[in-house]
């Protein structure tokens, strides 16, 4: 076994001379700092009626203003928060129940595996839009908060199966029997063996589960499910479409929030494979 | 063989009956009180609604205690009764749903099962040389990246509004009713491609990428390796590799038929395509209690179907699982 | 082999369809609509007043008179004429020649029956029986209206608002296939007849005996009337640029920018406000809660919205400012301006903080709101169901205004349904609601906003959601419906009593006026209606309700173009 040290230095080597990795992670992080800055660069609130109605991009409103004369730039700011706000959350709820359920069923098997094998089914069949309806029907005031929970809470079968499949095939391997006959207890052997070796499955699932839950909600939102005050990407394409944007020839109102979720989610699973090919060394020859 | 396959039905029959339960039990959780929206709907004058409150109440049921509507709804799903809608009063909801499911179907299935079998050979091929990887690859995550709304919307726009070439709704001409002929099967598929192709293009990407590093593992594996150093044909290792790759495909063909239907919806909205998305929607505006409930119950009874069908095509392709019904697995 | 085997099914099929005769609407002779189907057709009984199909009362089914708003003229339709022949008894003629379109004829016999069931089934014309005594047929051409109580406006109201339904279909339907069956195969006497419908449209086709091509020499060019169901915003008004609809009633953002960029697209006025006014949004506040009770905090709310922001921002110019008293446009001759202007609100913020002071509303805990007289914090919501993009966005000008002059008051977007259940069941603090349309009376209006008893409102969903509770009010109400229709000074003298309750007690806020959105291609058919001096003055709307309102005459009057 490897010094953890030597490891993550070896780790870090191949990470920052992968190619994908890079490029993912730069496109992510530009995205990131434009969020977290970006509030700065603007005075206005996202709804306040600031400027000329539908006007283009221009010196004044870089990114135009909307049909009652609002900022788009500030709203697409904002929305880039709510954005990784429930990313973050959203995915971060979801890979925790999912590794927990996973591991769980992938390490006992049997009965517990079935079962929660059943429950995983469930919660894939039942259409979340369902429940969604319900909740948002008794939250007078939907926050990105209660949207990002909800998305963790829903989502997470993905993941756990993933990792379910990755426990399997682990725990038959020589060295967790190795641990087992020297009588090391379960619990033990869950985080001292096998977990190490799913750290970088469960970094991979968890981008996964970010990206995939800035989709969600921005599918959420565009159909009227998400927040009621704030306003996020998913919502600025839902008001631009409601205001006819693209008809009345406002693109800059509807292809920016799109266009930059489609830009960090796949930069995310750009990432992903990136980092795939790190921790595999087997992937790293094509 | 015969085991597996009973514990299986066995576990999607209580699948089944614990997601409608969860399904019946949705809509009553609501507040509000549909025959009220029913009726505000109809404007009648003031005595006349008085009146129809406790005529729709009770013709809805809605009077009876929690237990005895439970035991309803049941007897009723055997009858194929899914109750009256309250949006498009007074079709029967098992009419509107059948109306709509054909859309559903010709719109999902090929957009479905298109870009799983594109999807999975472009991701082959990618494996295949570093030029075609860094080409084929960055637009399957682009692809698989854009929502759905988004893209149909684009879509719509550029190949509807700024170039006329598609319609920009219905699924088919206005000018037209129904009719098993060419012209109307020819506006139809006209109508259809816009709806499709942005289905198509997400998923497709989301396939690509998927198959692509299944093969570039199985392609790693020591099979691979041993059946290189004996000499086989480059052709041969990757036929091999692929057939182990489709394997977690197939699993994920299974779970995406759940979630398309966040997908179809959107898209259905977008194009104003008459399927049960664009249902689902409208019940869920107007708190239409037993549109909701049939819709969901179709999807629910949709993706049991389908998970059942992949299970059975799981056994045909994998010959493991069927060695390992038949004697003891380790 | 299993190849061609398939390739030989496909053939067959698509040889075998090619056989199959396609049904395809020529343009030139079609009317496409839209604006009014949310959903797929489903209902062809005129009875389901707010779900049957576009056109079912209207084109199909028809009414014994047509009222025309703009003029306030009653146009005699399937009755010849309407006279009061005694105090209590009005005599209607029934026309001759006019036959349902199975090709039996039509009499009075048909008339006395739709009076009658509305004994039995509780349909719109039901409460008629209130105060109506008998109705007797004095011969084939001839009925009577026996009246206990003759309520003048409202009978005004229910003579072009109630369809005219065959005996000899309806008279072995039950009950609940009349107030709630799906009326298919529907027979009417009007100039469209059931063609075909599907999950997105509804055709109508002419009926080539309709009785007004030789009785008034009225006869419609458009062979197929086809509405199709609504869509998207973002779809319909791409739909209109594109000139795919002949006749569009939807509320579509940007329409101004639409008529001036030269797409062959209209509207009745050419300049703003564009469209005519169809019903007044008004601001509801609900008397029942704290401090909505107060008038003065109400008149110091009607004074805080800046109503022309919403105007000319959020609706770019297409609806107008309403006019203190709340009455539409087309009854501009029952307002009372003397007293509009001594009592009128309009926007000044600086009144509003003097009227909040001079009331005892103070800002105690300096947090930029004010507190109640007695202390205690105010902190008040105005809804509007979600998706109502305008109205969503018309709150937050009316949230703005009501803040800057330090009422807490913040929008709020429930669902629907959700909406429905405060507006009737009194919980909500303020809303925005619309549901009185231009008629032949402003009765309808007092009505709705007096509607009485309190206790009631839940179910009757008839309006006063307010819960305003004032008898003198509602005594002016019902006396307004006892003057006879055509007695404009009558009307005016009860009008202007009604009015000045209104404006000093300011139970509900007319803000503006909403559209009757109706946008008009050029492409296929022209001669529509509009403001111009040489165009015809008729509506051009497919909403229910609205082809008895001279809509019909609309189509008789449109031309192919060129």
């Amino acid at each position: 076994m490897t010094k953890p040290k030597k490891r993550i230095n070896e780790f870090l080597y191949f990470a920052l001379k992968n190619k994908r990795l890079r490029v993912g992670l730069s496109v992510v992080l530009f995205f990131l700092i434009l969020a977290l800055v970006g509030p700065l660069l603007t005075d206005y609130k996202w709804d306040d009626y600031v400027g000329p109605a539908y006007h283009p991009p221009s010196y004044e409103y870089w990114f135009g203003t909307t049909t009652f004369g609002q900022d788009v730039f500030t709203q697409f700011i904002l929305g880039l928060k709510a954005s990784f706000l429930v990313g973050i959350i959203g995915g971060g709820i979801g890979t925790l129940i999912g590794v927990l359920v996973g591991f769980t069923a992938g390490y006992h098997g049997g009965m517990i595996d079935e079962f929660l094998n059943m429950l995983t089914n469930i919660v894939i069949v039942i259409p979340t839009l369902a429940i969604l309806l319900i909740i948002s029907v008794y939250l007078k005031v939907r926050g990105v908060l209660i949207e990002s929970i909800f998305i963790g809470f829903t989502a997470w079968p993905w993941a756990a199966r993933a990792i379910r499949a990755q426990t399997f095939s682990l725990r038959s391997r020589d060295f967790v029997d190795l641990a087992r006959i020297s009588g090391i207890r379960p619990l033990k052997i869950m985080f001292t063996e096998i977990a190490p070796n799913m750290m970088s499955y469960l970094l991979m699932t968890f981008i996964l589960q970010f990206g995939g839950a800035i989709l969600i909600a921005a599918t959420l939102d565009f159909i009227g499910l998400g927040p009621t005050n704030a306003i996020s990407l998913g919502l600025m394409m839902n008001l631009a479409v409601l205001w006819g944007a693209l008809p009345l020839g406002m693109w800059w109102w509807f292809i920016p929030p799109g266009a930059a979720i489609a830009a960090i989610v796949g930069a995310l699973y750009l990432t992903n494979v990136g980092l795939d090919e790190v921790f595999n060394p087997k992937l790293r020859k094509l | 063989m015969k085991q597996y396959f009973t514990r299986k039905l066995f576990i999607y029959i209580l699948t089944f009956f614990i997601a409608v339960t969860i399904d019946w039990l949705i809509p009553r959780f609501m507040p509000g009180n549909p025959v009220q929206v029913l009726l505000a709907r109809a404007s009648l004058h003031a005595e006349a609604a008085k009146e129809m409150y406790s005529y729709y109440t009770k013709a809805f049921g809605l009077d009876l205690p929690l237990w005895k509507q439970y035991l309803n709804f049941w007897i009723a799903i055997f009858h194929g009764d899914l109750g009256t809608s309250i949006l498009l009063f007074p079709q029967p909801v098992i009419k509107i749903i059948m109306r709509a499911v054909p859309y559903d179907i010709f719109l999902l299935l090929p957009s479905i099962l298109l870009s799983w079998f594109a999807g999975n050979k472009f991701g082959a091929f990618a494996a295949r040389t570093k030029w075609l990887d860094n080409t084929i690859l960055p637009v399957g995550y682009i692809l698989t990246a854009t929502p759905y709304m988004w893209l149909a919307i684009l879509l719509g726009w550029v190949l509807a509004m700024v170039f006329p070439i598609f319609p920009l709704a219905y699924a088919s001409s206005p000018a037209m009713i129904h009719s098993f002929s060419w012209i109307f099967i020819a506006d139809y598929l006209w109508h259809w491609f816009l709806p499709f192709a942005s289905l198509f293009m997400v998923m497709f990407g989301g396939w690509a990428i998927g198959m692509r590093n299944m093969i570039i593992y199985e392609l790693e594996a020591d099979y691979s390796h041993y059946l290189e150093a004996l000499g086989a044909p480059r052709k041969l290792v990757r036929r091999y590799a692929f057939r182990n790759a489709i394997l977690p495909q197939v699993t994920g063909l299974a779970l995406q038929l759940g979630i398309i239907m966040a997908g179809a919806l959107v898209t259905e909205v977008v194009f104003s395509y008459p399927g049960i998305g664009y249902l689902i929607l409208g019940a869920i505006q107007n708190q239409d209690f037993f549109l909701i409930q049939g819709c969901f119950l179709f999807i629910i009874i949709e993706v049991l179907i389908a998970n059942f069908l992949i299970d059975v095509l799981y056994i045909i392709i994998d010959p493991r699982i069927r060695i390992g019904m038949g004697g003891k697995s380790a | 082999m299993f190849k061609k085997i398939i390739l030989l099914v496909l053939l067959i099929v698509f040889l075998f369809s090619g056989m199959v005769f396609a049904q395809v609407y020529e343009r030139s002779e079609t009317f496409y609509t839209s604006g009014t189907q949310w959903g797929p057709p489903s209902s062809w009984n005129p009875y389901n007043t707010g779900g049957y199909a576009m056109g079912t009362f209207g084109l199909c089914y028809e009414s014994l008179f047509l009222y025309d708003p703009l003029t306030n003229e009653y146009i005699p339709w399937l009755a010849n004429s309407g006279e009061w022949i005694s105090p209590k008894v009005y005599e209607l003629k029934i026309r001759k020649g006019v036959r349902w379109n199975d090709g039996t004829m039509f009499t009075a016999k048909d008339v006395k029956f739709t009076f009658d069931i509305a004994k039995t089934a509780a349909i719109g014309l039901s409460p008629i029986w209130n105060f109506l005594g008998s109705v007797d047929k004095v011969d084939d051409y001839t009925v009577q209206l026996k009246f206990d109580d003759p309520l003048y406006q409202e009978l005004g109201w229910y003579i072009y608002n109630n369809p005219i339904i065959p005996e000899h279909i309806w008279a072995s339907k039950s009950t609940e296939e009349v107030t709630s069956g799906i009326g298919e195969n529907p027979v009417g006497t009007g100039a469209y007849m059931f063609e075909a419908s599907d999950q997105s449209k509804m055709v109508w086709k002419k009926n080539p005996n309709w009785w007004a091509n030789s009785a008034l020499g009225l006869d419609p060019k458009p062979k197929y009337i086809i509405d199709l169901v609504n869509s998207s915003n973002n779809v319909a008004l791409g739909q209109v640029i594109m000139g795919q609809y002949d006749l569009n009633n939807n509320f579509l953002p940007g329409i101004a920018s639409i008529v001036e960029g030269g797409y062959g697209i209209s509207t009745y006025f050419p300049d703003p406000p564009y469209m005519i006014a169809g019903n007044t949004a008004w601001l509801l506040l609900n008397l029942t809660k704290k401090p909505m009770d107060d008038v003065a905090f109400r008149q110091a709310v009607a004074h805080a919205i800046d109503v022309d922001q919403i105007v000319n921002i959020v609706y770019g110019k297409i609806v107008s400012k309403a006019d203190p008293s709340g009455l539409l446009p087309i009854w501009d001759q029952y307002i009372d301006k003397a007293l509009v202007q001594q009592l009128g609100f309009s926007y000044n913020p600086e009144k509003a903080k003097a009227i909040l002071a001079g009331a005892g509303y103070k800002d105690v805990d300096s947090d930029g709101f004010v507190e109640a007289p007695d202390g205690s914090k105010i902190a008040l919501s105005v809804v509007v169901p979600f998706g109502w993009s305008d109205w969503m966005e018309s709150i937050k000008v009316v949230s703005r205004g009501c803040q800057a002059v330090g009422i807490n008051l913040a929008p709020e977007y429930p669902d629907y349904p959700q909406y429905l259940d405060s507006k009737l069941n009194a919980t909500f603090d303020m809303m925005i609601c619309n549901d009185q349309q231009m008629s032949s009376t402003p009765w309808t209006y007092y009505d709705w906003m007096f509607q009485n008893p309190i206790a009631d409102i839940a179910t009757m969903q008839n309006g006063n959601y307010g819960r305003y509770d004032n008898e003198e009010a509602f005594a002016l109400a019902d006396e307004l419906d006892k003057v006879k229709v055509g007695d404009i000074e009558g009307m005016k003298a009860v009008i202007s009593k009604l009015e000045k309750i209104e404006l000093t007690d300011l139970p509900l806020i007319p803000l503006w006026y909403n559209g009757m959105w109706s946008q008009t291609s050029n492409a296929v058919w022209t001669n529509w209606p509009s403001s111009a001096e040489d165009s015809n003055h008729y509506l051009a709307a497919t909403w229910r309700g609205y082809w008895n309102m001279t809509g019909i005459l609309m189509l008789c009057d449109l031309e192919p173009a060129k």
